[in-house]
């Protein structure tokens, strides 16, 4: 049997298993045990594509609220039933063609995407032309603008009002089957002769240059290929939690996406996925920390925040001991897994 | 082969005390859940409110002739948190009923969780108009921004004989914009004009440009429905440029941060709000002032007091439920009538909107001063 089939089928038959522990979750699960498993999956396809442009590309990107925000607003705009709109748009009636239009999920979902990759394709310009730490204030800055854009243009997205009640569409199979599908397509993208160009570039951009890589074309391929299944991932969470408003797309959200890549290991999706993980799953678990406890005759009563504390710690314990991320630059392979337990074939 | 052992020895330890640590867990009560910011953006709101739930509590602790406990649950003043939050309350806690959130954003995150499960809640402080709207479970203890605009145009037309207003609006906050938007169309209605109409943001520092507009329109009063901060910096620099017409605001000013920064310009300050102390007559309010005073050293405020009063209404619409079915607490809750709470008469109306009075307030001396009580 040669490898590349061997793992092919161990491919199949883990996304069968995943599936069908998805299926077991969907059954017999809790609803919030469904919720942080959609976390989880939003999350990781939101770090996925993240990690394409911070980790593989090297570009330290600040902007990927933006296209959430963008995906979000776009994907919640045309789910929205007429009536819904009209109730919301208290203060100025939804422009028109958007007060009127009415589209099912899957299609709300390529145009979240399309509509954060048009964008990206405006936006990479000015971004491009710059590098390092500019780069980064440009997004940034592109990132607070669209925020104030949803505060300012209240006939688009209802201002700091907000959205609500879209309906709950995004379940384990949708939020599931888009993360597996954006950590395919990044993946076959990273292993393909573009995604060595773009760790060329990352490695040294003017010695990639002089191989005859241009840059700019490949880290703006990068860049709207994130920016697209940002968009889609803002879709789904805006259809997960049901309401959006400016609020939920600040710095913050950034913030956590770049803590995630950073600890799961900068320029590795397994990293990715592990961190997004970690962090989606950890969040809810470590709640118990906050909640009264009695240890033997104590009472400790309890104090929120303390999980902020826990996580912290859990973040410097790793990045004290793990440089580079839990994974570092590696990735998840069977060859690895199967040398681990030693009876790999050969 | 040390460092295994080290390492069975620490999992028979942890082990160990996995066993002891187990979460206080009282057989038969009636808990209630709560999930406020404690921590984050707007952490503030969220511990005042917990402040305030806990006096609640230790006044009337029991419903039903059984112990009611609360469970706080922290939301990071996060929508994806606050979500959550709710469905842990519910799935992991079984709580009966919920109090939260604080703001407006995170309770809609909440709400269609619990209108889901059947299970009412009350958010003490949520005051945009879309939080309940549509839900058949969702009630607060506040009025909403349409409302308080409204009173506070009725307010500036008839008291202050004002007959031409300028906005100055935060576009950055749905508070604010909801509470512009309704004053002016009931000023309008009222037969009074809006001659000028400005925007800030939050965390702007200068308005002079808005400011001059203003002077420029030449207004009786400036409504500016801001928080506290942005009243109180605009406030300063009106007075610098000569503009000496009354500012009416609403209730986010309602900090000591707006005397502390604004000083002699915010004297004079009128502002529309849901609780003063002199205004609050009934028993309840007067128990829980002087519990409050007792405990935390410092005067009741209104978020405390709102989340005291969302915990009385859902207490009150057990008692008269007489069970804690969610349906049964929701249809009490529904047809509340004249409870006399903290912030002061409450009925329950359409869409779990509450009726009741708006105070006014205004700046005196470097203190709150109670001027008058507008009935809806």
């Amino acid at each position: 049997m040669t490898k590349t089939r061997r793992n092919l089928i161990l491919n199949c038959a883990s996304l069968v298993v995943l599936f069908g522990i998805l299926w077991l979750f969907q059954e017999y699960g809790t609803e919030y045990q469904i919720r942080i498993l959609n976390n989880i999956a939003v999350f990781i396809t939101l770090a996925v594509s993240y990690n394409l442009v911070n980790g593989i590309c090297g570009q330290l990107h600040l902007g990927p609220n933006a296209f959430i925000t963008i995906g979000a607003y776009t994907s919640a705009l045309l789910t929205m039933s007429p009536t819904e709109k009209q109730m919301s748009f208290i203060i100025k009636p939804l422009i028109w063609p958007l007060s009127v239009i009415q589209v099912p999920f899957w299609i709300s979902l390529i145009m979240a995407g399309t509509v954060a990759t048009v964008f990206a394709f405006f936006i990479s310009f000015p971004v491009f032309r710059v590098r390092g730490d500019y780069l980064a204030i440009v997004t940034l800055g592109f990132g607070e603008v669209v925020r104030v854009l949803c505060n300012a243009l209240q006939s688009v997205t209802n201002g700091p009002l907000g959205l609500k009640g879209l309906k709950p569409y995004t379940n384990l199979w949708w939020s599931w089957s888009i993360a597996i599908f954006t950590i395919i397509v990044i993946q076959r993208l990273i292993n393909s002769s573009w995604g060595r160009a773009m760790k060329a570039i990352r490695e040294n951009e003017i010695a990639a240059q002089a191989m005859g890589v241009d840059p700019f074309k490949h880290l703006m391929m990068a860049f709207l290929i994130s920016a697209f299944f940002s968009g889609v991932a803002g879709g789904l969470l805006a259809h997960l939690i049901t309401t959006i408003s400016p609020t939920l797309f600040t710095f913050f959200l950034t913030f956590n996406l770049l803590i995630i890549i950073v600890v799961g290991g900068l320029g590795s999706t397994t990293g990715a996925v592990i961190g997004a993980t970690l962090f989606a799953w950890g969040g809810e678990a470590l709640r118990v920390v906050e909640s009264p406890m009695d240890i033997g005759p104590i009472h400790i009563p309890g104090i929120p925040g303390m999980r902020m504390v826990l996580f912290s710690v859990i973040l410097m314990v790793v990045i004290i001991f793990a440089r580079r991320g839990i994974t570092g630059r590696n990735e998840f392979s069977w060859d690895w897994l199967l040398g681990k337990l030693s009876f790999g074939s050969r | 082969m040390k460092g295994i052992r080290w390492f069975k020895i620490l999992s028979v330890l942890m082990a160990l005390c996995a066993c002891f640590v187990s979460p206080a867990f009282a057989e038969d009560v009636i808990k209630i859940g709560a999930y406020l910011p404690m921590t984050g953006a707007v952490a503030a709101y969220g511990q005042m409110e917990w402040n305030g739930l806990q006096i609640a509590h230790e006044m009337r602790p029991k419903a039903l002739g059984k112990e009611i406990k609360l469970v706080l649950v922290d939301t990071k003043s996060d929508k994806i948190e606050a979500a959550n939050a709710v469905s842990r309350l519910i799935e992991k806690e079984k709580v009966v009923a919920i109090i939260g959130e604080a703001i407006s954003g995170n309770t809609m995150a909440g709400n269609p969780i619990s209108e889901a499960a059947k299970i009412p809640s009350v958010s003490p402080t949520a005051t945009n108009p879309l939080v309940t709207q549509g839900k058949k479970y969702a009630f607060r203890a506040c009025f909403i921004d349409p409302f308080q605009g409204q009173v506070a145009a009725r307010f500036a037309r008839d008291h202050l004989k004002a007959k031409k207003a300028a906005v100055i609006i935060d576009i950055a906050q749905d508070y604010c914009v909801g509470l512009a938007n309704f004053f002016v169309k009931e000023f309008v209605k009222l037969g009074g004009q809006v001659v000028s109409t400005t925007y800030i943001q939050t965390g702007d520092q200068d308005f002079t440009a808005q400011l001059s507009a203003v002077q420029a329109a030449n207004p009786d009063i400036i409504y500016a429905p801001n928080y506290y901060t942005e009243d109180a910096l605009m406030a300063k620099q009106a007075r610098d440029l000569g503009i000496n017409v009354p500012i009416l605001t609403g209730d986010g000013a309602q900090a000591d941060e707006l005397i502390k920064i604004g000083g002699k310009a915010v004297e004079n300050m009128y502002f529309t709000a849901h609780f003063h102390k002199k205004a609050a007559t009934t028993e309840l309010a007067k128990e829980y002032i002087k519990k409050f005073e007792a405990k935390y050293k410092k005067e009741a405020d209104a978020f405390g007091a709102l989340a005291a009063d969302a915990y009385f209404l859902l207490v009150d619409a057990i008692e008269r439920a007489g069970s804690t079915d969610g349906t049964k607490i929701r249809d009490a809750l529904a047809s509340t009538k004249n409870f006399q709470g903290v912030s002061g008469v409450i009925t329950m109306g359409e869409n779990g909107n509450p009726i009741k009075s708006v105070v006014i307030n205004k700046v005196e001396d470097g203190k709150f001063v109670y001027v008058t009580t507008v009935n809806p």
